[in-house]
């Protein structure tokens, strides 16, 4: 699957939209990490504690749309936004959607550029 | 005696300790920061939804980095002092500065060593781990996610610097 924030792709046209997909998580702390990240705040510097838990979020988050775009048979997501919300104190939640579309290879543009990667669905 | 210990010794104690390992990992993150900044000066990077002279042969490919840096309490301490009175607060602008370029470095750097040249549509987005950043309460650290597409350009460099015509944007001074 290929996965861009832009509208557009390189070497590939958009032949068309499938739809909307999502995917979100919520993460809580855990006191553990919670009590660990405290004491290194008081010095300042990176939280690593709270970095894992976003990269862990986000690639929940990532992985159930991407589950939701093979659903639909599509070969990329495209325009993939992340937002994100607090919803109480200590908790957050990270929300990724994009748009899932089928695609196929730009002719005029092979014919000069060479010819793309070909459309595979991992 | 011990009552005047833990009520204004020890505060003073962390505070002070807090003002210079937090003043020693600022500026050892930043004078870092500089440094692969430039190393990596030759990726085109920007914030506009399209590609530059893409090479399209190459699948371009969405990248994320996350960061979550502390405020130390000294600063953490100024910034409340300093929101009695309003006005530009420095220590958190800072922290917040040096939380969204390492955070776009981060993403450069997994473009370059995937063999990118190029990032297109770079955006930074603020998130409110600790819940406290909309509540007036002292929030105590900044996270931040960027994410970009890194692609492969044949976009020309600047012929004598041999850098990206647009480069990434400064420390805040």
């Amino acid at each position: 699957m290929i996965v861009v924030n832009t509208d557009t792709l390189p070497g590939y046209e958009i032949s068309h939209s499938l739809g909307i997909v999502q995917g979100n998580v919520v993460r809580a702390k855990h006191v553990g990490r919670d009590i660990a990240a405290s004491f290194k705040n008081i010095v300042g510097g990176e939280l690593k504690g709270y970095t894992e838990l976003l990269t862990d979020a986000r690639r929940d988050a990532m992985a159930r749309m991407l589950a939701q775009a093979t659903e639909l048979g599509a070969d990329a997501v495209i325009n993939v936004r992340f937002s994100t919300s607090a919803i109480t104190q200590g908790a957050a939640e990270l929300y990724v959607y994009g748009t899932a579309v089928k695609l196929s290879t730009s002719t005029t543009r092979a014919a000069v550029e060479g010819t793309p990667p070909p459309i595979s669905i991992s | 005696m011990l009552e005047i210990w833990a009520a204004y010794i020890f505060p003073l104690l962390i505070l002070a300790v807090a003002f210079f390992s937090g003043n020693m990992i600022a500026s050892r993150h930043e004078k870092s920061l500089s440094a692969r900044q430039l190393i990596l000066a030759h990726i085109r990077t920007t914030d506009l939804n399209r590609f530059f002279e893409p090479d399209h042969r190459i699948q371009a490919q969405l990248f994320t980095a996350e960061i979550t840096l502390g405020i130390d309490h000294f600063r953490g301490f100024l910034g409340s002092l300093k929101n009695i009175f309003g006005g530009q607060i420095r220590s958190y602008q800072k922290t917040l500065d040096r939380a969204r370029r390492e955070a776009l470095m981060q993403v450069i750097e997994q473009s370059h060593s995937a063999g990118y040249n190029a990032v297109a549509n770079l955006r930074l987005e603020f998130v409110d781990i600790s819940g406290k950043a909309n509540m007036a309460k002292r929030a105590n650290m900044v996270t931040i996610i960027a994410y970009g597409t890194a692609y492969t350009t044949h976009a020309p460099l600047n012929k004598e610097t041999q850098t990206a015509i647009s480069p990434l944007p400064a420390a805040i001074r």
